[in-house]
């Protein structure tokens, strides 16, 4: 590259990168600092070892993590053939049902959420028709239990996996599964055996999306568990804002950030494997 | 003809669970009794009414729109030209750039806010709402410079070429041909960040003071206090916007190729 390109390139790339400095890597550096340094003691891992040996904590770091695995499974196994399904139809119907699936991630997470109480509130929906059904005599308690959680993180996440599988699937091209058909293959062969084999690097990607994502997201957790149902995101916020444990959230924030870089990490080094 | 059933139920579970929600809200949000209800109990509009009369709604509505507006442009005119140097050149660190400019959508935005309030607001002694705007900034930068290369990708280089060889010099070639070329990608950048930028929670939830709470956080906050529908309508509205904004960008923008 001449030298004047290489001047300009970095003039055009300077502003971002040092917004990026400044503003991402520089507060996330100091609270990394934080969580070793303890004045008059230097570097330890006094914190983590005092923070993270908490049975308390355990309880929620796990539950935190089935949250994760549950949403990812139950969004792979109900978007996999609705994703084939979408991909599949005419472009004018598939720009229609796209739509729609984006409408949900473009939507106030506060208000997607919130629609869940109108659901499974003391007044809601399910404890209405069981009461005027005669099933039940109280009210059920639904909020603030796990199953509430998973249920809203699950509908905040389908949409991230039906894009990253829409978008893998449309590159198989229809003739490879009618080549599976013409030789011999019934339809759920060719499905199991060519679809999810060339679309696993979009299930791989979406998955990941999904789980980081319920692992890290506050608002369901927050609205639909409360402080029964506790997730490191609320726990963060609880410890920073509730008991100011300044320590205690710094180290959740650096679990949570070492979790999710692992995961990109890992699967970036992953996926030309699979592609 | 028994498989194609077979989608077609999972497709009606789908969009059900995706879409039902947001209906029963909207039903829910006309109910008349103080306390929310479903099936709610008569028909009254006082709850939307009293959307546009509660003091902290209208100045967080306010307070999120500036925020929206401010870093969304910032985001742009930090990432347009980002953009541009990572599709038109090529050097070594191109795809570590890469990486570093899509890295605030990866680190959760909750450690990004929580961080941001540490670092800036408890210890440096930032104003709470510099920290909500460069906050948002960073955060946008990602979506604005990956929609913004990806429609400069699909332009063609020699539309440029052509009018530097005739002359023009590279900044005014920029500005009367390449930012031309590219402005639904602009447009949907802007759009997709404003969004983004309005919904956020984790990043507005600790950069919150007396008088300063963005709408969403100032949503949860009455929602802690109050259970009558109010939540309900103020969400209606904000879905039926958001509808309108999604679908009017999906038709002229394509904006879900972007997401």
């Amino acid at each position: 590259m001449p030298p004047a390109a290489v001047k300009t390139t970095l003039l055009l790339l300077l502003p971002a990168l040092l917004a990026v400095g400044a503003f991402l890597l520089l507060p996330l550096g100091f609270i990394l600092f934080e969580s070793v340094y303890l004045e008059g003691r230097g570097f330890t891992l006094y914190m983590y070892f005092s923070y993270l040996s908490d049975p308390k904590f355990h309880t929620i770091f796990l539950r935190t993590l089935k949250f994760g695995l549950i949403v990812t499974g139950v969004s792979a196994i109900l978007c996999y053939p609705a994703s084939y399904a979408i991909s599949r139809t005419d472009q004018h119907r598939k720009s229609l049902l796209m739509s729609i699936v984006i409408l949900p991630l473009m939507t106030s997470p506060v208000a997607r959420t919130y629609a869940w109480m109108v659901i499974l509130g003391r007044f809601g929906l399910i404890n209405q028709t069981l009461k005027s059904a005669g099933l039940i005599a109280e009210p059920l308690r639904l909020l603030y239990t796990e199953g509430a959680v998973i249920v809203g993180l699950l509908q905040l996440f389908l949409p991230l996996m039906v894009l990253n599988l829409v978008s893998a699937m449309e590159n198989i091209s229809p003739e490879l599964e009618e080549a599976a058909q013409s030789l011999g293959a019934n339809r759920w062969v060719t499905f199991f055996r060519v679809v999810i084999p060339l679309s696993a690097d979009g299930l791989v990607m979406g998955s990941v999306l999904v789980f980081t994502g319920s692992i890290t997201a506050y608002v369901t957790p927050a609205i639909l568990g409360g402080t029964k149902i506790l997730t490191l995101a609320t726990l963060l916020q609880q410890e920073a804002v509730v008991f100011m444990n300044w320590g205690g959230a710094t180290v959740i924030a650096v679990v949570m950030t070492v979790l999710t870089i692992l995961l990109y990490l890992g699967v970036r080094t992953l996926r030309p494997r699979i592609a | 003809m028994k498989t194609s059933r077979f989608y077609l139920a999972v497709l009606v579970v789908l969009y059900l669970f995706l879409l039902g929600p947001f209906l029963l809200i909207f039903i829910a949000s006309f109910g008349s009794e103080p306390i929310m209800t479903f099936p709610p109990k008569g028909f009254s509009l006082r709850w939307f009414a009293k959307v546009f009369t509660v003091r902290m709604f209208l100045d967080a509505f306010i307070t999120s729109l500036w925020i929206g507006l401010a870093s969304t442009l910032s985001a742009l005119v930090l990432g347009i030209p980002a953009a541009y140097a990572l599709v038109r050149y090529s050097f070594p660190s191109r795809s570590l750039l890469e990486v570093l400019f899509a890295s605030p959508a990866v680190i959760p935005g909750l450690v990004l806010g929580f961080s941001l309030l540490r670092f800036f607001v408890l210890i440096g002694n930032f104003p709470i709402v510099l920290g909500l705007y460069v906050g948002h900034t960073v955060i946008l930068l990602p979506y604005t410079v990956r929609v913004v290369s990806a429609s400069l990708r699909n332009l063609d280089p020699s539309i440029e070429e052509a009018a530097v060889s005739l002359g023009a010099p590279p900044v005014r070639s920029f500005f009367l041909v390449v930012l031309p070329n590219i402005r639904a990608g602009v447009m949907a950048a802007f759009i997709l960040a404003f969004i983004t930028s309005f919904n956020n929670v984790p990043i507005s939830l600790f950069l919150t003071g007396p008088g300063i709470a963005a709408l969403p956080i100032q949503m949860l906050i009455y929602m802690e206090y109050y259970f009558d529908p109010t939540i309900a309508a103020l969400s209606s509205l904000l879905i039926v916007i958001t509808v309108l904004i999604v679908q009017g960008a999906e038709r002229g923008l394509g904006i879900s190729q972007y997401v």
